[in-house]
């Protein structure tokens, strides 16, 4: 997954998820897993297995 | 292969222009938000919220961007975020600017 | 910038997302990508195929079936199908289902061997925005090829990739299925691909269709594995590899693809009589979901069928629970550990860590499961002595001319 984005949501909500990112830090490329507060995230159609 | 992304990688949303989803992409509604597939570049992207998908779907009617932000239910507090989002699926081209009519 | 509207009021706050691989494990309303094995036949014999193909089978989709499956898909809103097989070209109406797919907005690439694309196809594929090819070639050189794929058929490969090259095709995929024979060309595979215009894509051998009687010698070794990790990483998003490696995340940074397995989840194989399968490495009654014939079709069997209803649960570890590394390589791959006759809740035979190794050991002498169907062309080989032979003939069209086993005279 290409993980291309560097934006990060400003909630307004608070992040229930298990992993929150700190505010302000640049988006790892850490494919699949990715800051949860990011609306957008670009994946490799070619990266998911159980396809030729 | 031509390339539909847009040319200008340090891209920001212009929200005062008027915008359109890309006709080489497919929009599909997830119980998550949706996915995008472009067909001219074979990208798929992840759209992470119901709303986003609201205000994609709502480009092509609205006169600017940020109207189908508003449209859609976008919050203040959200709006920096969403435009950050909206700039995001412009630079892969899955969003371009519509000609005003 | 002001807003002229307060915001709307009243709305739940919806739960963030949270992670991709998350959501896609629970399954989606429809696959993202599909395999479509359109007929069984194939012009070729390579000894690794992981559908076991050769002969058509009698009771494949007829046209208008397939175009009806089309029609689910289009409505399905399935964003493209990689059409393989056997060698999907064979088919007398494989231009027509392409040509209808793209006319009804399902994206098509397909896996070929080469053997049907002429400067003319080659051409009209140019001009397509919506068809992507992927060659096949297990060797960059032609005897480590043909040793796997057949005498003349690396240049036929090769062929095809100048006449694509040639149309303007810029970014075809050359796919590689890595094996302990080809692991010292992955530079020379990188550099074939750039030759061309291509992007390499390498993928795993898995023990599946034929591939299980060549697994033991073709399979890369622990070292090997490594190396090929390394490279990977150092490739990145140049070399793609359909996520088929994600059990090598147990090495460290996983490597760019979602790292999870989709079948059953978010992608399938519907084969050439109609059946689907969770995925194209394992055809078998195990992973059986239902036929597209059936009541419903496609659709039914993708939304209820109780095998894709099983794998979207949530998987437990099972033996890899103490290991520190399940998050990342999620116990590797179901088909992988299926032909080998290891547990699904336990390692995969490759574990980088060696887990799946102490697995087989341990297993005991009874034979692995073998694949439902074969439609090979010829008794299958127990054996198989890899190392390259020059063909006895050059014109002689058996794939298994030269290997000093023509199974024609036994």
């Amino acid at each position: 997954m290409t993980v291309t984005t560097t934006e990060h949501e400003a909630t307004a909500r608070d992040d229930q998820t298990h992993d929150p990112a700190p505010a302000g830090a640049a988006a790892i490329h850490d494919d699949g897993l990715v800051e949860e507060d990011l609306l957008v995230e670009d994946v490799s159609i070619d990266g998911m297995c159980g396809v030729y | 292969m031509p390339t539909t992304q847009h040319p200008d990688g340090d891209l920001t949303f212009d929200g005062s222009r008027p915008w359109m989803l890309n006709p080489q992409v497919s929009l599909r509604p997830e119980s998550f938000g949706a996915l995008a597939y472009h067909f001219g570049t074979r990208r798929l992207s992840f759209l992470k919220s119901r709303t986003l998908l609201a205000v994609v779907e709502g480009l092509g009617d609205q006169p600017t961007g940020h109207d189908a932000c508003r449209a859609a239910g976008v919050t203040a507090a959200e709006f920096g975020a969403y435009e950050r989002a909206l700039a995001t699926l412009a630079r892969s081209g899955m969003i371009c600017e519509r000609q005003a009519s | 910038m002001t807003l002229a509207t307060a915001p709307t009021a009243d709305a739940p706050a919806p739960a963030p997302v949270g992670r991709l691989i998350d959501q896609f494990e629970r399954g989606l309303d429809a696959p993202i990508c599909l395999t479509w094995e359109l007929t069984y036949a194939c012009n070729l014999a390579c000894v690794h195929c992981l559908s076991s193909s050769g002969r058509r089978d009698p009771n494949e989709l007829t046209t208008s079936e397939c175009k009806a499956i089309i029609d689910e898909f289009e409505r399905m809103q399935i964003f493209y199908v990689n059409i393989g097989g056997g060698e999907p070209t064979v088919r007398s109406d494989f231009w027509e289902l392409v040509e209808y797919a793209t006319d009804h907005h399902v994206g098509v690439k397909f896996s070929t061997n080469g053997s049907r694309i002429t400067a003319e196809v080659a051409t009209r594929l140019a001009a397509s925005d919506y068809v992507d090819v992927q060659v096949s070639l297990d060797g960059a050189t032609a005897p480590v090829n043909d040793a796997v794929r057949g005498a003349g058929s690396y240049a036929t490969a090769i062929t095809a990739m100048g006449r694509l090259a040639d149309a303007g095709f810029v970014g075809f995929k050359l796919s590689v299925v890595v094996t302990r024979e080809n692991i010292d060309q992955l530079d020379a595979f990188k550099a074939l691909a750039d030759r061309h215009g291509a992007q390499l894509r390498l993928t795993r051998l898995r023990p599946s269709g034929r591939g299980a009687d060549v697994w033991d010698e073709l399979h890369p070794t622990a070292g090997q594995q490594r190396v090929l990790y390394d490279w990977l990483v150092s490739h990145g998003e140049d070399v793609l590899t359909g996520d088929s490696f994600f059990h090598l995340a147990g090495y460290g940074d996983p490597l760019p693809g979602l790292n999870l397995c989709g079948a059953g989840r978010v992608v399938c194989l519907v084969d050439p009589v109609g059946d689907v399968y969770a995925c194209p490495f394992a055809i078998h009654d195990q992973f059986l979901a239902g036929n597209v014939r059936s009541p419903g079709g496609f659709a039914e069997v993708w939304r209820h069928s109780d095998l894709f209803t099983e794998l979207r649960r949530p998987q437990s570890a099972g033996a890899c629970g103490s290991c520190g590394h399940y998050d990342a390589c999620r116990g590797g791959c179901m088909a992988a550990k299926f032909f080998t006759g290891l547990p699904l809740d336990g390692p995969d035979p490759e574990c980088v860590l060696g887990h799946g190794e102490h697995s087989l050991a341990v297993r005991g002498d009874a034979d692995p499961p073998k694949p439902s169907l074969d439609h090979s062309r010829r008794p299958r080989r127990v054996a198989v002595a890899m190392l390259p032979r020059r063909p006895d003939r050059a014109c002689d069209e058996s794939p298994l001319a030269g290997s000093g086993r023509d199974l024609r005279r036994d």
